[in-house]
């Protein structure tokens, strides 16, 4: 390959490709966020991949799957498909472990990445995700849209950073008790939510930001946790208020004991 | 069949801080560091480092002829840390490091002795892994005694989850 | 969090192993082989009891799979992971006053037994 390719980003570093190239990726949902951030990844070079999603293209989806076509619709095509092709159409040596079902079914090739992107739409997706990234050390980058209101709609956003050892998305006061119990009172009746492809390009850029930076730590600051919310009326994306007032310093929901495969305590 | 180590990159610098000091009288320090294992695809085995144990000064002995020699009351404690973790399975690593940059291999040294320490550590605790890691200044190499096995498993990759991140791969085949 | 021995001892005659791991800073009580109320199918099932307040419920009962029962429940979990496991729960709203960990339970198997 041309070393004129990664030239207009040398600035993240002499080792940087290396550093890229070396590093695992999890990437659960392929929807929108998810297409985006694959399209991202892949351009800056990420070349190790373990994906996961159960799902196929449908008409709905257009307006904001990346890489998807209108073909795709009546072809059913696999949203798992769509991420492969943008991976391999940019970086043919790619090493992509893809998976249609949901993650849960095949828990295993997740454990070894060191960078686990989460791109599902529930509350409780995101807590299991960060259960299993901080069983297996994983850094765990979320990402999140949602429109609410019908008077005056708001667009909201966040991108978090849950890394094992350091605060984690409850320490942070976005997973909380009541937003797991309300979302388990509408289960079956959340119906479709809104979802438009701007909020999630900004969303997607910002968590693979954070990735590169994880990475190849080009910014120089010891990245331990981030929260950041996006308005999507007022075009911003800043830290959230939750962290600026947080008083813990040690995530107490977490053990660094608690790793591995679970042991039972007989009684 | 593949093997994975994983720590965080807290758990990382505080091993390499510590393996960095000075000692009295020994040229390098030696340390134990605990993990337990996870089931990866392929009936690969993921070992996650958990924490560390600096060894005492007054518990090295003086020994010219090696880089560090640690003493009975330093092992003694450590089967006894192996006991009592014996129901979460939890095993031991015997740590230290090499200075200089790039991938580490076990010194004549390091493959003459610390392996005789394996059969006792699976004595005691027959459930989990154990092992050895040695550390460079920018790299990592580990060998891995899955439960029951009477020879290692070069680690195929030990990766840092800090910020960076690191991952050391291993290349060298012998 | 460790619960007390004596009422984790009561557990014991419903299942054929009983153990406990903690997740996310919660203890559940694993009830390995938990025998289900007659007319459930199956009739043995792998148990998981979470005795404190979780996803909006004072408790909850997982188990290893959607068991049918003579009366349709909504199963509101489905694959949940939990202790490296997917589990299925149905919505059931157990409200004691101070239970122990057997009243707990029962009340929560009672759910297959009652209509409403």
């Amino acid at each position: 390959m041309s070393t004129d390719r990664f030239s207009r980003q040398s600035f993240l570093g002499a080792y940087a490709e290396d550093l890229i190239s070396q590093c695992t990726i999890g990437l659960i949902g392929l929807g929108g966020g998810g297409s985006h951030i694959v399209q991202q990844l892949a351009h800056i070079g990420f070349q190790r991949y373990i994906i996961y999603d159960d799902d196929v293209v449908e008409e709905s989806n257009l307006n904001r799957l990346i890489g998807a076509r209108t073909v795709d619709v009546p072809a059913s095509t696999q949203k798992l498909h769509i991420a492969k092709m943008t991976i391999y159409g940019l970086q043919p040596n790619a090493s992509v472990k893809g998976f249609a079902c949901k993650w849960q079914e095949n828990p295993e090739p997740l454990r070894e990445c060191q960078i686990v992107f989460g791109c599902v739409d529930s509350y409780k997706g995101r807590e299991e995700l960060e259960i299993a990234c901080r069983r297996y050390l994983m850094h765990y980058i979320d990402i999140g849209m949602d429109v609410h209101g019908k008077e005056r709609p708001v667009i909201g956003g966040q991108v978090i950073l849950s890394s094992p050892g350091e605060l984690c998305m409850r320490c942070m006061g976005f997973l909380t008790d009541e937003k797991l119990a309300t979302e388990a009172g509408l289960y079956g009746g959340a119906g479709s939510r809104p979802q438009v492809v701007w909020p999630n390009g900004v969303l997607a850029s910002t968590a693979v930001g954070l990735a590169v930076d994880i990475v190849t730590g080009w910014t120089q600051r010891s990245l331990s946790h981030a929260y950041m919310v996006y308005d999507g009326n007022q075009a911003t994306i800043s830290e959230s208020i939750t962290l600026r007032k947080l008083k813990i310093g040690t995530c107490p929901h977490f053990l660094d004991t608690d790793v591995g495969d679970p042991i039972l305590v007989d009684l | 069949m593949r093997i994975d180590i994983k720590l965080t990159g807290r758990l990382y610098n505080k091993i390499v801080r510590d393996l960095a000091r000075p000692h009295p009288f020994a040229a390098e320090r030696v340390g134990f560091v605990f993990g337990r294992v996870g089931l990866l695809a392929d009936e690969g085995a993921l070992i996650l480092l958990t924490r560390y144990q600096a060894i005492p000064d007054d518990q090295y002995v003086d020994d010219l002829r090696v880089g560090a020699r640690i003493g009975s009351k330093a092992l003694t404690w450590a089967m006894q840390a192996l006991y009592f973790g014996r129901a979460t399975r939890e095993g031991i690593f015997h740590i230290h490091m090499h200075r200089h940059k790039g991938e580490t291999r076990m010194s004549r040294i390091d493959s003459g002795d610390i392996p005789k320490l394996m059969p006792g550590f699976q004595s005691v605790s027959n459930e989990a892994a154990h092992g050895i890691i040695i550390l460079s200044l920018n790299h990592g190499s580990g060998w891995v005694w899955l439960p029951t096995r009477k020879e290692p498993i070069p680690a195929d990759t030990m990766s840092v989850i800090g910020a960076p991140v690191g991952i050391f791969e291993r290349r060298i085949t012998k | 969090m460790e619960y007390p021995k004596e009422q984790t001892d009561e557990l014991k005659p419903y299942c054929s192993k009983l153990s406990s791991f903690t997740e996310g800073g919660v203890t559940f009580l694993y009830l390995e082989g938990l025998r289900l109320p007659v007319g459930c199918d199956p009739q043995v099932c792998d148990g998981l009891l979470c005795p404190v307040p979780r996803e909006g419920y004072p408790s909850r009962l997982y188990l290893l799979v959607q068991v049918k029962s003579p009366y349709t429940r909504h199963w509101n979990v489905s694959n949940a992971r939990i202790g490296e496991k997917n589990w299925f729960a149905f919505s059931w709203k157990v409200e004691l006053e101070s239970p122990t960990l057997v009243q707990i339970l029962v009340a929560h198997l009672t759910g297959f037994t009652r209509e409403k």
